[in-house]
């Protein structure tokens, strides 16, 4: 397989590797990256073919894009956040506390994805509805909550998050 | 005011914080050094074929391919039953169902799509796929069968050389000597039935749809050890059940169970960890990670136990149940893995309704599908699609409002409700249907909904539901937990119970503070981890709570006994008239006669003589409480569900509009993790009733493998949830508690069919009830 070299800027950190050109986003967070640094294995496959969103990840835009689906060197040069990118000097980002605050969490597997992929909404559309809400949750996928905590979970990050920006 | 410190209050759930960073380790986050990857070759071509040759003349020159394993190769381990169901029962009950170690590692007989040949072990997961895509297999394609008539014709190929007929499982024979399992003269019962009501029902195929694939890790070590990190639901029965399939010690067996991403009954028993570890003992001194790709996960776990259910029952014109007769006869695949499921449904339908006279019987055929095993519910999905939807038919023909009807017949406080001589001792049916029709509006909505007209129609449905609080008494409870006290005060309390996500770790810590008097967070709890935990069956039918909190408790009651006996002897004092609090033992009558827990653990620890009096101040000794547990009751939680919903009768699309769900949990001891279990089983429960099937073609060949045709309920089709729980009183469960686990899912089945009928006016008998059937029944009943 042919390969390229490609940087990546992961949270925040610079990575230059030789990648084969049909290797994954999610197959180089999650496994290549292990190897330079701690692996990024937040992010998880739950399908493989874009119909669960627990690979979702932030490109440089911050909009939501699913990782097993974004071949590697297509973000070459580019930023992506991932959920190792949210909590700051011991503190939750308010998104994760929520989820925690809420039980939205249950067998977890889903629950890096359905973050990342809140995170992007509330930021683009900080006044989102619960209706809003769970069109935007349709491509992720959970098997656990029946969806009831985890609407509730954005909708509380969705208050907190105005409020300290009201500050 | 709450009498409890930690049970009961909304405490964060212990691994939330791990789950919520994306640090929580699955199998596949776990990198080993020096691991190498394994891949099944599957048959996808063919649902029944012989296998005739394997050529691996061009794979085993592929790059990176270290091992190839073929069926030869692990001919030499013994069969075994998936279901590890001999383990669940005692060696009579299994004697009745015969042999059962069918499943072998890799076949030469293909008997679904998806079934393993051979395993190639690689040092990339890329390098393996690629070496599977040019293994070559010749296949002797066999007749497939999809239904119990084609598999049990006599001509037919035999799956299971112990299985006459095809037929994995039946009901009667040694333990229905009357042939089978029921009361009373249920043919007298019919004839003297004002209303009797025939159907047969079919209820569909479903998928766990856990969101972690199947992964496995195995290492056969340099001290000859086999290591293994699997999301098992029971690493017990799996560490004994690897030990005998590897020839080796239970002490040379090592499970690791990683974090479990959902289970659902998808990793009851053995999955992918025999194949694991075949390659692993075939390549010594190498990890070797397998990971299931989202559709060989689709096709090699269990699935629910798809089929027909004829049901008759007789009424009096006033609505009282005089006769059940039923049959369920389930498609069971290829496998037997837990085709007992016929057997519980039966129980679990008898456990409901006062009917004077009662009969079921049921049988399992071998098919040329996907296993079909343990699934959220176990039978009683089944059973309730069935019997509540022939319940609202007399209801709406007598007129009786269900709601009355449920409340006046439900089997209540005393009685045998199983059949095994297990009276219940506690029942909240009444206060779950009352609360229920309450908060939903019940009579309300019935008069505003009763005489529709127009295009959308909104319509009710309601059902009551029942389901154990753990397998006992047909299945084996038992588990054994210790709790050791540390010399600060802390404890560790050791219990193998697994947590799939539902919060059992954190309520099962709350259970262990409660009764050591001590905070949360000054207790840990050790689970996943066959060397050090002692034996628990694991977590299924909704056993966690009322059998390991038990035994749990039971420890913890064991190491509140040996502290106070031991403050006692240095107080000079009896055990009795002490009192523990905030880690003090005092006298009760004297608190100023007082002993610090903490002092008194370390001096039993760190126990130095007196040097003049060559006493040790407290008894020498660290305290281990031990809790070895059988429950011998089985108070089932009650639940009630009510569901609305509109149909489009052009289209007979169907949207939900509400769900109200009341679960007589008895004590929730950790409130978020109940309600979260009843809001996602609304999510399942429904989708078992309306989108939810595995499809087949001609074939055999599996139509939608995938989320994407796969229908599951997404958070937009979700309807309202109104959750109350009910906390009537439970004498034995722990602190009051019953199990939660499977009622979630069970109620929204049959409330969410009888919602739609009471729109749409007809009657679905075939699950799932997609808008196509309802349009199609309307336009018939139109005709």
């Amino acid at each position: 397989m042919k390969t390229r070299f490609i940087t990546l800027y992961v949270d925040g950190e610079e990575y230059k590797l030789d990648v084969p050109v049909n290797r994954t986003l999610l197959q180089v967070l999650r496994y290549d990256l292990g190897k330079m640094a701690p692996a990024l294995t937040g992010t998880k496959l739950g399908c493989g073919t874009g119909e669960c969103g627990a690979c979702t990840v932030l490109d440089e835009d911050r909009n939501s894009i699913l990782s097993c689906l974004t071949l590697a060197v297509l973000m070459d040069g580019k930023k992506i956040s991932t959920i190792a990118s949210l909590e700051k000097d011991g503190e939750l980002h308010p998104v994760q506390q929520a989820f925690v605050d809420k039980g939205a969490i249950q067998c977890g597997y889903c629950t890096p994805g359905m973050v990342m992929k809140s995170v992007s909404l509330l930021e683009r559309n900080p006044d989102v509805t619960e209706e809003e809400i769970r069109a935007e949750l349709e491509g992720n996928i959970c098997r656990c909550t029946g969806y009831v905590k985890i609407v509730e979970a954005v909708e509380q990050a969705r208050d907190q998050m105005k409020a300290q920006a009201g500050k | 005011m709450s009498e409890f410190s930690v049970v009961g209050k909304r405490v964060p759930k212990v691994d939330a914080r791990a789950k919520v960073t994306g640090r929580a380790l699955y199998a596949d986050d776990i990198y080993i050094p020096g691991m190498l990857y394994g891949r099944i070759v599957r048959c996808w071509e063919y649902a029944h074929a012989k296998v005739k040759k394997i050529d691996v003349s061009e794979a085993k020159n592929m790059p990176g391919v270290v091992k190839i394993l073929l069926p030869e190769d692990t001919s030499g381990y013994p069969s075994y039953n998936s279901g590890t169901m001999d383990m669940f029962a005692s060696d009579e009950l299994n004697a009745t169902w015969g042999e059962l170690g069918e499943q072998v590692i890799f076949t030469d007989h293909v008997k679904h799509q998806g079934d393993a040949i051979c395993g190639i072990v690689a040092k990339s997961e890329e390098q393996a796929e690629r070496a599977v895509e040019k293994i070559r297999v010749d296949y002797e394609p066999l007749p497939v069968y999809l239904t119990a008539e084609e598999s049990k014709q006599p001509d037919a190929v035999p799956f299971h050389p112990d299985k006459p007929n095809n037929m994995a499982y039946k009901v009667p024979g040694v333990i229905f000597p009357e042939g089978y399992y029921g009361y009373g003269d249920v043919d007298k019962g019919l004839d003297e039935a004002d209303l009797v009501y025939d159907e047969t029902f079919y209820v569909p195929k479903q998928k766990q749809c856990q969101m972690e694939p199947h992964c496995y890790i195995a290492l056969f070590d340099d001290k000859n050890r086999l290591n293994v990190w699997t999301s098992t639901q029971m690493p017990k029965p799996v560490h004994n059940k690897l030990s005998r399939i590897f020839g080796l010690p239970m002490t040379q067996v090592k499970v690791n169970q990683t974090v479990i991403g959902g289970a659902f009954g998808g990793r009851l028993g053995l999955v992918g960890e025999p194949a694991t570890c075949a390659m692993a003992m075939a390549v010594p001194g190498r990890p070797i990670k397998v990971n299931y790709t989202r559709e060989e996960d689709w096709v090699a776990s269990e699935s629910r136990n798809p089929g027909f259910w004829k049901l008759k029952m007789g009424f009096k014109k006033d609505g009282t149940p005089v006769a059940y007769d039923a049959n369920f006869t389930t498609l069971k695949g290829g496998y037997y893995t837990h085709a007992g499921v016929v057997f519980v449904s039966g129980i679990l339908a008898r456990a409901h309704y006062k009917f004077e006279n009662w009969r079921y019987d049921g049988a399992s055929y071998f098919t040329n599908q996907a296993p079909c095993g343990a699934f959220r519910g176990y039978g009683n999905p089944q059973q309730s699609f069935a019997m509540e939807q022939l319940i609202q038919r007399m209801c709406n023909e007598t007129g009786i409002d269900p709601v009355e009807w449920h409340m006046k017949w439900h089997r209540d406080i005393g009685e045998d409700i199983y059949g095994f001589g297990v009276p219940i001792q506690s029942c909240g049916a009444k206060e779950a249907l009352q609360k229920g029709a309450e908060a939903f509006k019940w009579k309300e909505k019935r008069k505003k909904y009763a005489n529709q007209t127009g295009v959308k129609r909104r319509g009710i449905g309601m059902m009551l539901g029942v389901h154990a609080s753990a397998g006992f008494p047909v299945l084996l409870e038992h588990t054994v937990a210790t709790v050791k006290l540390n010399e600060d005060a802390t404890a560790v309390v050791n219990c193998s119970i697994s947590d799939l996500g539902c919060g059992n770790h954190t309520a099962i810590t709350q259970i262990a503070a409660e009764t050591l008097g001590f905070p949360m967070e000054d207790v840990f709890l050790l689970a996943g981890d066959s060397d050090a935990n002692a034996f628990d069956i694991g977590a299924h039918s909704s056993r966690t709570i009322w059998t390991a909190g038990l035994a749990v408790k039971e420890a913890c009651e064991d190491a509140v006994r040996q502290i106070l006996e031991k403050a006692a002897k240095f107080l000079k004092v009896d055990p009795k008239d002490l009192e523990m609090k905030d880690k003090k033992i005092f006298v009760k009558d004297n608190p100023a006669q007082v002993v610090d827990l903490a002092d008194m653990l370390w001096k039993g620890i760190y126990a130095f003589m007196d040097p003049e009096t060559f006493q040790f101040p407290f008894e020498r000794g660290q305290i281990i409480g031990k809790g070895d547990f059988m429950p011998f009751a089985n108070n089932p939680a009650w639940y009630a569900c009510f569901v609305e919903a509109e149909v489009d009768m052009e289209t007979g699309a169907w949207k939900l509009i509400d769900c109200c769900y009341v679960n007589d949990i008895g004590k929730a001891i950790h409130p978020p993790s109940v309600e979260g279990q009843l809001e996602g089983g609304i999510q399942q429960g429904i989708g078992y009733a309306l989108t939810e099937e595995i499809y087949y073609d001609a074939n055999g060949l599996c139509l939608n493998n995938n989320f994407t045709d796969y229908k599951m309920l997404g958070p937009s089709d979700m309807p309202r949830c109104d959750i109350h729980l009910l906390e009537t009183p439970e004498p034995y469960g722990p602190y009051g508690g019953r199990g939660a686990g499977e009622g979630g899912l069970i109620g929204p089945v049959a409330a969410a069919a009888n919602a739609i009928s009471d729109a749409a006016g007809v009657q679905i008998t075939e699950g799932p009830i997609t808008p196509e059937k309802i349009l199609k029944a309307i336009k018939e009943k139109g005709r």
